[in-house]
């Protein structure tokens, strides 16, 4: 017997209000001594924590890859939220690549009459004809039509729609969801060709990806294209279907920028294709001689403004240099010899306010523009990432980059490229967070315009940028023992289709502080403090931000010592789920974002900046704390098997000097670097096999990828590797450090747990907590 | 001794030069008694066949203020070697290469055949020719297409050697770079924003702007290069040249219905300008604007956009009601003196059905010697052979074009001179020879003729600056120098220099040999370039008075009359044609804008002011021959009663050729007799007017409109519009049996005009 209509709220409080504390919870509660405990790592990379809820909920939950929450357990109140003192906020990643989602074509979209939320997993039918919203309350109608599923072909079964059956569904929105027809796929390249540019070589390449690529370019037949450059000028390219040759138009008047041709300047690229080949083959020998050393990137951008206006699009900008002339110029503003400063950091924030009025402007149209940053000189990314920051782009950025001398960067960039212009994309799009009445959204973090409270403009969203949120609870939530998250992404599909993507996370509301302790997501704790503390670092200060980073570790441990903890112990203990806490804000105080002391580049830091507030928490969480690995002993013993291929799963080690040895070979995974760090007494066959060098001292030193050799360590190496890299939007860095080379400082800087110019050792670090906590 | 005409016609042949006296009459009070002031047509490279340039500089008079060229009027010691200066008096040594001249071994310079000769001087850079091609692009597409296909003929026509460049406009205005490869590149400009040359030279990368915060430094020409982007010799570019103007597209604007496009002409102009005066001052060079309609936008604007409003007419222009007519004057106006002082010149090809602002732009290629061509459409033989005819060759193979010309005029102490009229400006060089009493472009005796060819013809003019008390001594001869540098179009830099006298006559006791010294068909061209030049800023009703008033006083002067007995009046044969001519002038479209519009009469005065003697004359009176069986063609009187029923007309308007039929003769055409063999004589007939047409289309510039009409032909009121109505239909009436066609109008027949010019003379109250 199962009841037809199972009254999921129901089930779930009753679920969730259980007296006693289930084991998991018990487990995540475990006091760690962390003075004591020298490993703390699990063998493999950390996994979100799993939601007390019914296994029931469990199954249909949003996947914590989309939908994260720092506390997986809501606290009911907001005195219990402070009494917690760890930060509650959302970690989100809307449109990333999915293997499956169900897609649902309805002439009726069956959403909240209230609050305009939509249907979803966690709302419960109180009949065959009416629902309850699980975020407002409010009885709804079923509309007949939802009373047909289109799955099983069958009436009456309104809880097996899909809509109900998945925590992530996608719409074909009707022609209520348009305000104009749907926008083609416009895409606009902004290119620095001045001196500079032509000397960091980076034309061929983009012009060779982009022709490898333009099949693969995203939309339809409508799809439209056009090219920019710009040195002292900015010069236009008529590409009108017909022309024997393509026809640059310089404009000279960069004061008063202007569109210098009508309608033959975004052309579309099925009927211009020979041209646009003929100028991409053009392109990077077009500026060979050139002697312009001027920039004017901001005249450029805003002729990309007038440009894409009447469409709205995508803008992909290619910048060399630090802007030098007419509207949006910049000043150097970095230092060298601060660099290394132990005192503040100054100039983290934009010089001027031209390019976030521009990505203002731009958003405004639904344009959004991209930065590809290809600098070896300061170029002020603190004032140029604002235009990508406020119109939804994205950010790139490759430091020293030369196409010669710096090849690791050149490939970077090809696979980046490849990436980037074949990557899903979606237009004119806005996202709304819902949550149960009584939470709020207070801060958001990513690349966005805020149009309204709960409302973030994306002219463009990718598969690979993320946002976090930032929520307080206005109400008390103690009529509800769940709490809903709903994302709705509203966007136009390369193919010109208007569509919904809806997510919906399920949490257990709870009212000790126990609960809220044992459900604390370290890693989203982690990735929302760190966005916390750049914003803090901008508006107020860097060692205002560093003090807001240990004082939150501080507090948490503090209040788990002191009152969920009841074993009273002394010394520093954490939960065992918070137990990676400290180590992870230590190494956050040590990353480029956020460090002193160690040389650091304004545009470097500037940039990890920027990353935070993007990347997905696993990629985020890469950049904090990295993946070491030793790999020269790995054995297939609990390998993954994937099809054809043996993939070794060797353990986590900590990040510490102490963890290597001469005789081992060792890989640090940093996001969007891999060091491969060889000892210099390792395994002579490991460099034959691995390396495919006859011994140590003949590895060359700036060696960034690794043979494809016949033998069974090289490919289990290689399988090991290419897993990494396959579980990533974007190819990383590689690069072979022998133990005596010089570059062995970039890898080193990584082992945060050792004491170095940038802070203290991890034990003194913890000293110095228990010092705090003490006081 | 010969005849005055057969002196006149030799004076001509050598020197290019017709005086209204050549006689002058030697005190300044005589001379202004005259009526015709003393003054000269002077066609300064005028083709001489027979005249090879010398291969050395000419000797200079040694003092600073004369400078005067040595030549036969100079009185030379040939044992001390030394030459008396014939305008200051001044003795000159001659130059070492003269060591050896003797009485029979003496330099052409001295040889009174030579009293025009050409030096060819060796000094200074050669610079190429430059054509700087400034296209309109807001054509019908089947004008654009023929001017694609004009302007790509023409790279064949241009020397190999000569700089070509290209700029086309629309609502922008493009500059096209000519040596790229694979991508064509242009700058392009905001047709609405005025910009200064040096600004339009930083904006093509011709010179560096200041960097920012670095102001103060001077900036610094890029390297010379920089412009020959723009600007490339046509043999190395005239396939891709050919190529870009076979891509040349419309203006890709939208133009919405009941709008104008918007033609950025005056920024355009403005371009062009500032890349040549950057790059290239001081050589010759021709900016050949192509155009399809009036400015609409920017500075230079001349009617807006709105087709509702109408271009501006006369009748507006006399209501104060043309908005943008002092601007764009004044615009253009100021980029023509730019262009002038750097000596390049601005030509106008106009082909529109509606006017396109010649008005305003006219002196664009008034003040730098540019040519104006006027039609209605690219797509037709008018411009194309007109255009084509811009490049002819002479009998060296040489083009018919000189640039950067200077003229300058040099005077016997008795003279002055006071101005000159014809396509030049002043150069505001003050000296002894520069009357105070300005005729024309006066006040200087150096004038810039920034291009020229072997018609252009300047009108001098002269004063005698002679005291009555102080006469000339017996036998004394005035003298005048012409002194013309210029670029030829083969880049050499030559001088030629012309050196005229006449002898001065006692105005009291000699007064019939001056007057039989009058060259009536020069005074005519003469005073008509003073009417013309006086109507573009008097109204035109004063300027018709001021050459009546002229006119009957040079009757009273030296008509035969008693007092107050009309019919007494007469004329000698040398002044017999004069009144006839000042008749027809006063009907002219020089001075008679009704019927015209503001751009045609802004053209037709264009042209009548540098056209030689014999097309300024054709211009005032038009010729008019005609062909019957009666006898070989002949020419017949510009009067209605020439227009017979068996008789085929031609009539030379010099900017017309109208065949007109008369009534028997369309009859018979039309019957097809022409067809019939027994009619071959009839065929012939036919025939004749055609070829006789068909010469004088060849050579003249600009081409004619070409009318073939008959009787009762709604072309046929070419004709009748010019004839001496001598029949009206307000006095033909039916019994008189007078031959001839009546005319439909109420302007004075020649004999009403005579008739009261007579009363007027003989008057004692005038
Ligand atoms: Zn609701
Ligand atoms: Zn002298």
């Amino acid at each position: 017997y199962s009841q037809p209509f199972p009254n999921m709220s129901q089930l779930s409080t009753a679920l969730g209000g259980l007296s006693g504390v289930p084991e998991l919870e018990m487990e995540a509660l475990m006091p760690v001594n962390l003075l004591q405990e020298r490993s703390l790592l699990p063998v493999r990379p950390l996994e979100a924590p799993e939601p007390n809820l019914s296994s029931e909920l469990k199954k249909v939950n949003c996947s914590p890859q989309t939908f994260r929450c720092t506390l997986s357990s809501i606290p009911q109140t907001q005195a219990l939220l402070n009494k917690a003192r760890l930060p509650l906020g959302l970690l989100l990643h809307p449109f990333r690549d999915l293997q499956q989602l169900p897609v649902i074509t309805s002439n009726t979209i069956v959403r909240c009459r209230s609050c305009r939320t939509y249907i979803n997993p966690f709302v419960s039918f109180l009949d065959q004809r009416r629902w309850k919203c699980n975020l407002c309350y409010r009885v709804n109608d079923v509309p007949d039509e939802f009373m047909y599923n289109p799955v099983t072909r069958s009436y009456g079964e309104p809880h097996k729609r899909p809509e109900v059956q998945n925590a992530t569904v996608e719409f074909i929105a009707s022609s209520d969801y348009m305000l104009r027809p749907p926008q083609p796929a416009v895409y606009l390249f902004v290119l620095d060709v001045s001196h500079n540019a032509v000397e960091a070589g980076y034309l061929q390449h983009f012009c060779d990806s982009l022709l490898d690529n333009l099949d693969k370019l995203p939309g339809d037949t409508r799809m439209r294209v056009g090219f920019l450059t710009f040195d002292s000028t900015v010069h236009f390219y008529n590409l009108q279907e017909g022309l024997s040759q393509p026809q640059m138009l310089v404009v000279s008047d960069i004061d008063d920028i202007f569109i210098p041709s009508h309608d033959s300047l975004m052309v579309s690229l099925k009927d211009s294709m020979e041209l646009v080949k003929d100028l991409l083959g053009a392109l990077p020998s077009m500026f060979k001689e050139s002697r312009e050393t001027h920039s004017a990137l901001g005249p450029a951008l805003q002729a990309a403004h007038q440009l894409m206006s009447p469409t709205g699009g995508r803008v992909s900008v290619f910048q060399t240099q630090l802007p030098s002339l007419g509207a949006g110029l910049l000043q150097s503003r970095e230092d060298p010899n601060q660099r290394s400063s132990s005192k503040g950091v100054q100039h983290l924030g934009p010089a001027t306010d031209f390019y976030k009025k521009l990505a203002l402007d731009c958003s405004g149209q639904q344009i959004a523009v991209d930065l590809f940053l290809l600098s070896s000189q300061y170029a002020d990314l603190a004032s140029l990432a604002c235009v990508s920051k406020y119109s939804a782009g994205s950010i790139f950025y490759y430091p020293s980059y030369h196409h010669v001398h710096n090849p690791a960067q050149r490939d970077k960039f090809r696979k980046d490229l490849d990436r980037y212009l074949s990557r899903k994309i979606g237009f004119e799009a806005v996202m709304r967070i819902r949550c149960t009445k009584g939470l709020s959204i207070h801060t958001f973090h990513g690349n966005f315009f805020v149009r309204s409270t709960d409302l973030l403009s994306l002219a463009n969203v990718n598969p690979d940028s993320a946002f976090a949120v930032q929520m307080s609870i206005d109400d008390s939530l103690v009529d509800s023992s769940l709490a809903c998250f709903q994302a709705a992404l509203l966007y136009t599909s390369s193919k010109g289709k208007r569509r919904i993507r809806v997510h919906t996370l399920c949490l257990p509301v709870v009212s000790q502080l126990s609960d809220v302790f044992a459900g604390a997501d370290v890693q989203a704790i982690t990735c929302l403090l760190a966005n916390m503390a750049i914003d803090r670092s901008v508006s107020s200060s860097l060692s205002d931000a560093r003090d807001a980073l240990l004082n939150a570790v501080v507090d948490g441990l503090s209040v788990y010592r002191n009152t969920v903890s009841s074993l009273q112990q002394h010394g520093l203990v954490a939960p065992d789920n918070l137990r990676l806490f400290p180590i992870y804000i230590l190494a956050l105080l040590k990353q480029k974002a956020l460090r002193t002391g160690a040389s650091t580049r304004l545009d470097e830091r500037v940039f990890a900046m920027c990353e935070f507030k993007t990347q997905p928490l696993q990629q985020a969480m890469r950049m904090v704390y990295p993946d070491m690995y030793r790999i020269d002993t790995m054995s297939d013993q609990g390998a993954l098997h994937l099809n054809d291929t043996v993939v070794p799963q060797p353990r986590l080690l900590h990040l510490s000097a102490e963890r290597l040895s001469r005789d081992g070979a060792f890989l640090l995974d940093c996001g969007s670097v891999f060091y491969l760090w060889v000892g210099k007494c390792v395994n002579e066959m490991f460099i034959r096999d691995v390396l495919g060098c006859p011994n140590y001292a003949s590895i060359p030193p700036n060696m960034t990828e690794i043979p494809e050799l016949e033998t069974t360590l090289s490919a289990r190496v290689r399988a090991f590797l290419d897993w990494l890299q396959d579980n990533r939007a974007f190819s990383s860095l590689f690069y072979v450090i022998r133990e005596d080379a010089s570059a062995n400082s970039s890898f080193f800087q990584h082992m945060v747990e050792d004491r170095s110019e940038m802070g203290l050792s991890y034990h003194e670090f913890l000293q110095n907590l228990l010092q705090q906590m003490s006081k | 001794m010969a005849t005055y005409q057969e002196f006149i016609q030799q004076n001509e042949d050598r020197d290019g030069v017709r005086f209204s006296w050549n006689l002058w009459p030697s005190s300044r009070l005589e001379a202004t008694r005259l009526v015709v002031p003393v003054s000269c047509l002077f066609t300064p490279l005028k083709e001489r066949p027979d005249l090879p340039p010398v291969q050395y500089e000419p000797v200079m008079c040694g003092r600073a203020n004369c400078k005067a060229v040595l030549n036969p009027l100079c009185q030379v010691d040939f044992r001390a070697k030394i030459w008396a200066c014939n305008f200051c008096f001044q003795r000159n040594p001659f130059p070492p290469s003269y060591a050896g001249i003797s009485d029979v071994n003496q330099p052409a310079e001295l040889m009174p055949q030579f009293s025009t000769i050409e030096y060819i001087v060796q000094r200074g850079p050669v610079t190429p020719l430059i054509f700087l091609y400034v296209v309109d692009t807001c054509l019908e597409e089947e004008d654009l297409q023929a001017l694609r296909e004009s302007l790509q003929m023409s790279l064949s026509l241009l020397p190999p050697d000569a700089l070509v460049g290209l700029i086309t406009f629309g609502r922008m205005v493009q500059v096209h770079e000519l040596s790229c490869e694979g991508i064509a590149k242009s700058y392009v400009f905001r047709g609405t924003k005025e910009l200064s040359s040096k600004q339009i030279q930083e904006m093509l990368g011709l010179m560096k702007p200041a960097a920012s915060g670095q102001q103060g430094r001077p900036i610094v020409p890029q390297d010379p290069s920089a412009s020959c982007r723009f600007l490339q010799p046509v043999h190395r570019v005239d396939m891709n040249l050919t190529d870009l103007l076979g891509e040349l597209q419309r203006d890709p604007w939208p133009v919405t219905q009941g709008k104008r496009p918007l033609r950025s002409t005056g920024v355009a102009l403005s371009v062009a300008v500032g890349l040549l005066e950057g790059a290239f001052p001081n050589t010759g060079a021709r900016v050949m604007l192509f155009t399809g309609g009036p400015p609409t936008q920017g500075p230079g604007m001349v009617v807006g956009d709105e087709l509702k409003t109408p271009i501006r007419s006369w009748h507006d222009i006399q209501k104060d009601n043309a908005r943008h007519l002092k601007k764009a004057t004044k615009y253009y106006d100021a980029l023509a003196n730019r262009t002038a002082v750097n000596g390049h010149s601005i030509d106008i090809y106009a082909c529109a059905l509606d006017q396109t602002g010649l008005l305003e732009m006219k002196c664009l290629s008034n003040l730098t010697g540019g040519h104006i061509v006027m039609g209605d459409s690219f797509n037709t033989s008018l411009f194309k052979q007109t255009f084509q005819r811009v490049f002819s060759k002479d009998y060296n193979g040489e083009f018919r074009m000189a640039f950067g010309g200077t003229l300058e005029v040099k005077t016997s102490r008795e003279l002055k001179v006071s101005g000159a009229i014809g396509p030049c400006v002043s150069l505001n060089a003050k000296g002894p020879s520069v009357s105070e009493n300005e005729m024309g472009v006066g006040g200087t005796s150096q004038w810039k003729v920034c291009s020229l060819n072997p018609s252009t013809t300047l009108a001098m003019f002269f004063e005698v600056v002679n005291q009555h008390n102080a006469p000339i001594p017996q036998g004394g001869r005035g003298a005048i120098q012409f002194v013309t540098q210029y670029q030829h179009s083969n880049t050499q830099r030559r001088i030629r220099v012309t050196t005229v006298a006449r002898n001065w006559a006692d105005a009291q006791s000699q007064i019939q040999h001056i007057e039989s010294s009058f060259d009536q068909e020069a005074s005519a061209v003469l005073m008509a370039r003073l009417g013309v030049f006086r109507a573009e800023s008097e109204e035109g009703p004063d300027v018709l008075r001021w050459l009546d008033r002229q006119l009957i006083r040079l009757c009273q002067k030296f008509g035969q009359f008693n007092k107050d007995d009309p019919t007494s009046f007469k004329l000698s044969e040398s002044l017999s044609l004069y009144p006839q001519f000042m008749f027809h002038l006063r009907r002219s479209p020089f001075l008679q804008v009704f019927n015209n519009s503001p751009d045609e009469s802004s053209y037709y005065r264009h042209h009548f002011v540098r056209q030689d003697l014999t097309q300024s004359l054709i211009m005032v009176q038009p010729m008019l021959y005609s062909y019957s069986f009666h006898g070989p063609p002949e020419p017949v009187l510009l009067d209605s009663g020439s227009i017979l029923p068996d008789r085929i007309l031609l009539m030379d308007t010099f900017f017309q050729l109208v065949i007109y039929h008369g009534e028997t003769i369309a009859q018979w055409r039309k019957a097809g007799y022409q067809e019939m063999a027994e009619y071959e004589n009839f065929k012939q007939l036919l025939q004749a007017p055609l070829d006789d047409a068909q010469e004088i289309l060849q050579t003249r510039f600009p081409t004619p409109r070409y009318v073939d009409t008959e009787h009762g032909g709604s072309q046929a009121r070419f004709l009748l519009s010019k004839v001496n109505p001598s029949q009206t239909h307000n006095n033909s009436n039916g019994w008189t049996q007078e031959p001839g066609a009546p005319i439909l109008t109420d302007d004075v027949s020649l004999q009403v005009f005579m008739d009261h010019l007579k009363k007027l003379a003989v008057s004692s109250s005038a």
